[in-house]
């Protein structure tokens, strides 16, 4: 079985800076990548180890992406794909049609993972997007795969309810994170991660009939909400008397 | 360009949320509010503006079918704006609808704006630490963040049926199971009593939800519980990728704060925390804090409550 993961190189959000008029500092900002994504490389692992086959990973970024997709390669995965493209475009349309683009280009997959959303820029529309676009079936928010030659069935961890689906293959399938524990890489599978291949592709070789889409970035800021950050000190009953004297002063409780 | 707006959601509730954008944007491109339902018009759906019932298409979905059908009626009619509830489905459906459609696409939109050119949404990004406004070219697909707009009070208009056909659907539905700890209005709670992992087992929870009733409150809790643990049902799930709550108090029992919750629910009027860890984040982000254990501060606020004052 061949599997394709996708895996972004995510802005790292509890590094991001920002400048004295509250603007994040996006270029050059430290990467990771995306906590999900590394469940659906597990889940990719874990689907070649029960059935045999290939794991790619592909990532559509700029040159730092190939960072996240070492990891991926750390991992397990066998081969690597990097779309180069200008970085934290935040369009999934044109994500997604890079991704798409790419899969068509490395090979004839079966399965294609994705996370149920990326950690800097959650939507959830890439996955099904490439699913769009490739005419593939797709399952979304998956927490139990189960994958035969011809199908896989799936649990879906919906708002409400949980979901059995079965689906034909090739599919696409996001993950939620509580599909798996992702493994850690060793230190001498780092050390080889380096030696796996890795093909290089640039964006605009692969969308080179027109582009998509376009979403253009208005105004960017820092959310800030300031608190009082008061603490309640004393025993344990002061403390609590304290709060609640404080919360029906604030008149948030009517009680 | 001018055009309707039409807004979809799978779920009632939030479907006249999205139905509210719709009537907000409609003026700006010169069309109408739309109410896209398909199979048939759901009572518990409100949102001024004509009514758009499919025809053929199954009525609960599944996302696949549901965004072919609507994809058919666009194609003929033609909608400037297609805004879409941003459920865990109707993020499917919006995603096939935009690349079905061929026009672009803005996510998790919390505000949204035309000038009858572009339509520009507000959404938070970076786990919550930012808020960007993105600009796209009508026609557009926007998916709208629940919880971010109040329910439509709009009366039904005119109800127009269109034949949409039945699709083809690729993913079989083997069965469905309601998640068995029940669901919970969060967006309508006045105050949140939320859980974290300091909760040790889930039969402590009680202890919390007594907590929250004696508030007139409801219980929330932070990721782990509802998607790891299964403690609670996800509608409880508060953060990024939970529901967003803006309630008058917002009290944290044992929960340490990160981004992606926080994102959930800083935009509460006032915010109290419990937790033995005084460095925990979330005390930078409360305006009362309690350093301590919850299982003993629990019990004393509920005794400071029923003391009389
Ligand atoms: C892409 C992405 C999206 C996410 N989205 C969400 C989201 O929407 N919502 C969400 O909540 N999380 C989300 N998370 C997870 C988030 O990063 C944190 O892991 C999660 O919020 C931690 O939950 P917690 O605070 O309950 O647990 P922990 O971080 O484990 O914190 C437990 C806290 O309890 C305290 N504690 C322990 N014992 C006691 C006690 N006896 N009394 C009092 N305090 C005690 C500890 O000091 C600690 O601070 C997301 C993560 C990612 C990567
Ligand atoms: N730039 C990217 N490169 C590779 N995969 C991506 C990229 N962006 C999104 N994905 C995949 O799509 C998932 C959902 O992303 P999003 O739609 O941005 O929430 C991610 O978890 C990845 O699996």
């Amino acid at each position: 079985m061949n599997v394709a993961v996708c895996v972004k190189h995510a802005v790292d959000e509890g590094e991001l800076r920002f400048d004295p008029a509250g603007r994040p500092l996006i270029e050059g900002a430290a990467g990771k990548m995306g906590a999900f994504d590394k469940n659906a490389v597990e889940a990719a692992l874990r689907v070649r180890s029960e059935v045999g086959g290939e794991v790619v990973g592909v990532t559509v970024g700029g040159a730092d992406a190939r960072k996240s997709l070492k990891e991926a390669l750390a991992m397990g995965a066998d081969r690597g794909v990097h779309v180069l493209d200008e970085p934290h475009l935040l369009n999934p349309s044109r994500t997604s049609a890079l991704l798409a683009a790419s899969l068509r280009e490395a090979g004839q997959f079966d399965l294609v993972l994705c996370a149920e959303g990326s950690s800097d820029t959650y939507s959830g529309l890439v996955p099904p997007m490439v699913a769009e676009r490739l005419g593939y079936a797709y399952v979304g928010y998956a927490r139990k795969l189960g994958v035969t030659a011809s199908e896989v069935r799936a649990e879906r961890s919906l708002e409400e309810s949980i979901e059995s689906v079965a689906s034909p293959l090739p599919a696409v399938i996001s993950v939620v994170s509580e599909a798996n524990e992702p493994r850690y890489p060793t230190l001498i599978q780092i050390m080889q991660a380096s030696k796996k291949p890795v093909a290089e592709v640039r964006a605009q070789d692969l969308l080179s009939a027109g582009g998509t889409h376009s979403v253009t970035i208005g105004s960017m800021f820092a959310h800030s909400t300031d608190r009082k950050r008061i603490f309640l000190e004393g025993t344990t009953d002061e403390a609590a008397a304290k709060l609640v004297d404080a919360l029906r002063k604030e008149g948030v409780i009517s009680v | 360009m001018t055009g309707d707006v039409w807004s979809f959601s799978e779920n009632a509730a939030v479907a006249s949320e999205v139905a509210l954008a719709a009537e907000g944007l409609a003026p700006a491109v010169q069309g109408g509010p739309v109410v896209v339902e398909v199979g048939r018009a759901r009572d518990g759906v409100r949102g001024g503006g004509e009514r758009l019932v499919l025809q053929g298409c199954p009525q609960d979905g599944p996302a696949e079918a549901l965004a072919e059908c609507i994809s058919r009626a666009a194609k003929s009619l033609g909608p400037a704006i297609i805004l879409v509830g941003a459920t865990r489905e109707g993020r499917e459906v919006a995603a096939r609808l935009a690349v079905k459609l061929d026009v672009g696409c803005l996510p998790e939109a919390s505000r949204i704006s035309s000038d009858g050119k572009t339509v520009s949404a507000e959404r938070s990004v970076y786990a919550g630490r930012v808020s960007a406004t993105l600009t796209s070219p009508l026609p557009c697909v926007v998916t709208v963040r629940p919880g971010s707009f109040a329910k439509s009070t709009g009366a039904t208009g005119t109800v127009r049926n269109y034949d949409a056909g039945t699709p083809e659907v690729r993913v079989r539905r083997l069965g469905s199971s309601r998640r068995e700890t029940g669901s919970v209005d969060l967006k309508s709670a006045k105050v949140i009593v939320s859980a974290g992992r300091g909760v040790k087992r889930k039969e402590d929870l009680p202890m919390l939800e007594g907590l929250a009733s004696e508030m007139k409150g409801a219980l929330g809790c932070s990721r782990p519980l509802s998607s790891d643990l299964g403690w609670l049902s996800e509608e409880h799930h508060i953060g990024l990728t939970g529901v967003v709550v803006k309630p008058d108090l917002y009290l944290a029992v044992g929960i340490s704060g990160q981004l992606q919750h926080i994102a959930g629910m800083k935009d509460s009027k006032v915010v109290a925390a419990v937790n033995t860890d005084r460095d925990a984040p979330i005390f930078q982000a409360s305006d009362y804090g309690i350093v301590g254990d919850l299982y003993q501060v629990v019990p004393a606020l509920r005794k400071a409550l029923s003391a009389r004052h």
